[in-house]
């Protein structure tokens, strides 16, 4: 772990320098001398924005965690963003998501559900890591290769939209970002490296990267020193003892239960030896995982709706042959970034027992809009269509949200989704691997 | 009974318990737990023999540190003052009979008596106690003998009147055997020692008993900035004298232990092991440094609590020290660095005088305004002495200080989840926040929520962004949310109102008059403003020599101007509207009605803005939206 302290006090030096020079540039006239001299001598000053690559199971995502936590806990007000794009792990929101979540206060483990922090519930939580504010976007897929021009979008619109907030949080900017990635971004061999290495440019132009961390792999690093050493920070770690290699059916079961904790939220055992906390709810309180109550349980609301409330678009086909396959001189027919409206009375939509995605509304000026629209639009929320009624045109959802999509009754829900747009996604976890994308709307309201 | 009114005092770790070396042979759990002879039992022992019998008895009980014998045994000696020969002599042939390790006990028990029980007993002790000690310290591993030096520090101020328990005679034949002859003069008369030789084993035990004395105050108040810095500073300290200091440092270092060391413990409180907490209030504050000159930049910053002020003072020296500390021998010019900032830190005062005297006078300076900026110019400084960059080489480093980063730069921890906060001012304000945000959570979770919780929507791009890290730190949720929008919509309701609280002060003989805006072409209400006890037309501005309703007037002149009209305007108006309107007339609205100060502050701000000419981007920041600066300068 002592690599891993330095590397933390190394981003906290520029962090504290890059957050000197901004404040200089935002008030010179209360800088003071000493302010101005220090400022000088410090030279070009960023904020750390990190790229963690690694292979797999080398501890990515935990020093990810590590240096986030590092950075919150110096009590000097870091806020930095943890950019999740490994879409086989959700960060606080769904696997099948790319995410940027700004952690103001340390993460706690006490769940595997969401090791990164849970976002934001209606119960009362004490703990900010578990009313998180992530933003993100839909992808869909567990894995990178499946849509990589997606992907690639996907990443510089989530890039766009971290400096946007940037621009107004000095704090922020001079708290950097860290972006933990999949370990498909580190395979450097086999079919897929063309594309691996796009997705990593891809990073770097869009988040602005200007130090790559490569976790225990001598010839990534070389690698990445070769392509980025002249222009940024390319820093070989050793990967951390406490590795354990996981299984990819441990991995299955926890994309489960992170999907089941968003809907249903989780209840915290006690370890052994503790009574449950509702026995002690008067005498002594202790604390769960930070929270006074281990009760986070969550109550989603099914409901009924029928097909033509909804909109339903899946991104690309659904089965989509390699660009090489094609005979030659031809072009696809579907793209794979176009939107197609699914029809879930016709039989093999394949949506039962899908996740589908709430979109942001489109924009609300006709002019304004295009066809790709939806691929730039964010994340609201999840539903699962647990029950397909062919013959009555009609479906059963899961919302994490009480109230139904289109009753009166629950003014939240009612205005939020007006026009918005649900993509779906088949989890390889849930049934079997069946993935493609789809949209929903209301049509109305 | 009322010589025992704290007698759990015994639970501190005064006579710390077992022997870290020797095995020692469990004695019969009724030894270690004689609750089962009542402490009430009475004594009356009318023969001196049996007496002394029954007590020898007792005395063979006390084979390991316990606290409850002792007590008790110090009870019993306290009742049968009459036979203090008896005890004193049952002690010391005890003392001298049983084995090493058996030793401290007896001595615990001895220090006990003639403290609790001062008068008979420290008289009866004198004669033998010299011999007896160093005999016994002879004998004992070092382990022991730290602990009877440890204790002989204790007797210097033992008697109730602070004296030496058992004379001065005594305490210096023991001290000069045990230390050399570096402390003749030590215990009677602090102002003139220290400048002869003095044994590095001999300030190192007092540095040891200092240290000690401030780690249970520590213990005992986790808390107390001040007492951790000390004892950071006195581990330092103590490592660079192993390492070998100058015969007149170590003088010098003595001197100042000894100013700390035994000072007084009120004398009606008198408790049986005096090296327990000491009440924090005997410790100086840090004398206060003058201010830096960074801080008069931000002097509206309320008073700010001594220790962090002054830890950075010591920070850097820490930093050099840790970072050098690999080798133990240590180089000497630390030392005086070192000094200084013990010295600064208020654990010594700079000339031998005790460090109650004139510390009143230094405490009636204000303490210097801090801010967030100093806060994290130190923090700053630190980070960047640790002097880590992204190298290979770097990142290997061993031993990185990041422990004190991550826990000695934020002291005060929140009680409930253990998040960690900084001691200036801007983070006791975040802390709390952050505390009410858990009264908050607390309360939500007791009522009833009818129908479950749920997971909420993500939030939306817009949202999102403006989110800010700054507004919503320590809460960090859904109800937080600040909409950009709304944000501006309250922006431009303040600013309407800001131009509705105008006013304009009717020239007298005009009241009766009726005014009307040239714009809206509807007339002026005059009102009798009663603070000022003027009328006045609400509502109004004077332009080029016509009163309009400011809001009418902003809006036209919102609509028609474009940047660079405005831009002429600010400038060129300004000093006509200066001397056209009085500087009262400008009111915020929020204290329309109430008492008269208010107007002159905002008067006065606006003073100092025209005084300023020069205009910043960063005007902003004023909370002045652009609309009222613009109805006010044109």
């Amino acid at each position: 772990m002592a690599a891993y302290a330095n590397v933390h006090l190394a981003l906290e030096t520029m962090r504290v320098k890059t957050l000197l020079h901004a404040q200089i540039r935002a008030s010179p006239e209360t800088a003071t001398p000493d302010d101005l001299k220090e400022d000088a001598e410090n030279g070009p000053t960023d904020a750390p924005r990190v790229l963690i690559l690694g292979p797999e199971n080398s501890g990515k995502t935990t020093m990810a965690k590590t240096l986030i936590n590092y950075a919150t806990r110096s009590a000097q007000d870091w806020c930095p963003i943890l950019v999740n794009v490994d879409p086989s792990e959700g960060g606080p929101m769904l696997p099948g998501t790319l995410s940027a979540t700004p952690i103001p206060t340390p993460i706690q483990t006490s769940t595997p559900a969401h090791t990164l922090g849970s976002s934001a519930t209606t119960a009362p939580t004490h703990m900010a890591s578990n009313s998180l504010m992530p933003f993100g976007y839909w992808y869909g897929h567990a894995e990178i290769k499946r849509n990589p021009l997606l992907m690639d979008r996907l990443i510089r619109n989530l890039g766009v939209n971290i400096w946007d907030r940037w621009d107004v949080d000095m704090i922020g900017r001079s708290s950097g970002l860290i972006v933990d990635t999949p370990a498909s971004f580190a395979a450097n061999s086999g079919p897929n490296s063309d594309h691996r290495q796009s997705l990593i440019k891809a990073c770097v132009d869009a988040f602005r990267i200007n130090v790559i961390l490569v976790v225990g792999h001598e010839k990534l690093n070389v690698e990445m020193q070769r392509t980025y050493g002249k222009q940024l920070t390319v820093l070989k770690i050793p990967k951390s003892g406490g590795v354990v290699e996981l299984e990819s059916l441990y991995r299955a079961r926890v994309r489960k239960y992170q999907m089941h904790s968003y809907m249903y939220g989780e209840r915290i055992t006690p370890p052994p030896g503790m009574p449950p906390l509702s026995v002690t709810q008067t005498a002594v309180r202790y604390l769960i995982g930070g929270e006074q109550s281990a009760d986070m349980t969550l109550a989603p609301s099914s409901s009924i709706v029928s097909f033509g409330e909804m909109n339903i678009w899946r991104i690309g086909e659904e089965t989509m042959a390699p660009t090489s396959a094609l005979p030659i001189g031809a072009t696809r027919v579907v793209s794979e970034m176009q939107p197609l409206a699914v029809d879930p009375a016709q039989p093999g939509s394949g949506l039962y027992n899908a996740i589908l995605a709430i979109v942001a509304s489109p924009n609300p000026d006709e002019a304004e809009r295009y066809d790709e629209e939806i691929l730039d639009l964010n994340v609201l929320g999840f539903v699962v269509v647990t029950a397909l009624d062919l013959p009555n045109k009609r479906m059963t959802i899961l919302s994490p949200t009480q109230g139904s999509l289109s009753g009166t009754d629950s003014y939240c829900w009612f205005v939020r989704v007006a026009g918005t747009k649900v993509v779906r996604y088949t989890s390889p976890i849930l049934i079997k691997s069946r993935d493609q994308h789809s949209t929903i709307a209301p049509v109305e309201c | 009974m009322a010589l025992y009114p704290q007698s759990q005092v015994y639970a501190q770790p005064q006579y710390p318990t077992g022997y870290p070396q020797q095995p020692i042979p469990p004695p019969a759990p009724n030894h270690f737990y004689p609750p089962t002879q009542p402490q009430s039992q009475p004594f009356f022992h009318v023969d001196p023999d049996t007496f002394r019998r029954d007590y020898m008895n007792r005395l063979a009980e006390l084979t390991v540190n316990s606290r409850p014998i002792i007590h008790n045994l110090s009870i019993i000696a306290q009742e049968s003052k009459r036979y203090a020969q008896i005890v004193a002599q049952c002690i010391e042939s005890h003392i001298r009979r049983v084995p090493n390790w058996m030793k401290l006990p007896a001595f615990y028990l001895l220090d006990s008596i003639s403290k609790n029980v001062f008068d008979p007993y420290a008289r009866q002790f004198t004669p033998l106690v010299v011999r007896l000690f160093l005999d016994t310290y002879e004998g004992v591993d070092q382990a022991t003998r730290s602990k009877m030096e440890e204790m002989l520090l204790t007797w210097r101020t033992g008697s109730p009147d602070n004296r030496e328990l058992f004379g001065v005679v005594s305490q210096l034949a023991i001290e000069r055997q045990i230390w050399g002859s570096g402390s003749q003069s030590g215990a009677s008369s602090l102002k003139q020692n220290g400048q002869s030789g003095v044994s590095q084993a001999q300030v190192v035990s007092e540095l040891d008993f200092v240290l000690g004395q401030k780690e249970r105050a520590l213990q005992s108040n986790p808390y107390d900035k001040v007492s951790q810095q000390h004892v950071a500073i006195l581990h330092q300290l103590r490592s660079l004298v192993q390492a070998g200091v100058s015969q007149s440092e170590l003088g010098a270092i003595l001197n100042q232990l000894r100013t700390l060391a035994p000072a007084p413990t009120p004398a009606p409180a008198r408790m049986p092991p005096p090296s327990v907490a000491l009440p924090p209030a005997r410790y100086p504050p840090p004398q206060h440094l003058p201010p830096p000159s960074a801080l008069a930049s931000t002097p509206s910053v309320p008073s700010y609590p001594v220790p962090a002020f002054s830890q950075p003072k010591v920070e850097p020296t820490a930093a050099n020290l840790a970072s050098s500390s690999s080798a133990p021998p240590v180089p000497v010019p630390n030392i005086s660095n070192l000094f200084n900032a013990l010295m600064k830190a208020g654990v010594v005062s700079a000339n031998a005088t005790p460090t109650g005297a004139g510390q009143t006078a230094k405490d009636q300076t204000p303490p210097p305004a801090d801010s967030p900026k100093d806060a994290l110019r130190e923090y700053r400084k630190a980070i960047v002495s640790a002097r880590i960059r992204l190298g290979s080489s770097d990142i290997m480093r061993q031993r990185p200080p990041i422990v004190r980063f991550l826990y000695d730069t934020a002291p005060s921890q929140c009680k409930q989840c253990g998040i960690r906060f900084s001691d200036s001012s801007s983070g006791k304000k975040r802390m709390e926040d952050h505390l009410d945000m858990h009264f908050r959570q607390n309360r939500k979770s007791t009522q009833s929520s009818g129908r479950g919780h749920c997971r909420s929507l993500f939030v939306n791009v817009e949202d999102w962004i403006s989110y800010g890290s700054s507004d919503a730190k320590g809460k960090g949720r859904a109800d937080g949310l600040v909409n950009a929008k709304a944000m501006a919509a309250a922006e431009a309701a303040k600013a309407d109102a800001d131009l509705r609280a105008m006013y304009v002060v009717v020239p007298p003989g005009d009241e009766a008059q009726s005014m009307s805006c040239p714009i809206c072409k509807e007339s002026l209400k005059a009102e009798f403003l009663e603070d000022d006890e003027e009328w006045v037309w609400r509502n109004a501005i004077i332009k080029d020599d016509k009163v309009f309703h400011a809001t009418c007037h902003a809006e036209a002149s919102a609509s028609k101007s474009s940047l660079a009209a405005r831009l002429r305007n600010e400038v060129s108006s300004r000093s006509r509207s200066r001397s056209q309107t009085p500087e009262a007339q400008m009111k915020d609205v929020s204290h329309r009605k109430s008492e008269s100060p208010t107007p002159k502050l905002a008067g006065n701000k606006r003073k100092a803005e025209d005084d300023g000419h020069i205009f910043h981007g960063t005007k902003q920041e004023e909370g002045t939206p652009p609309m009222k600066k613009l109805a006010l300068t044109a």
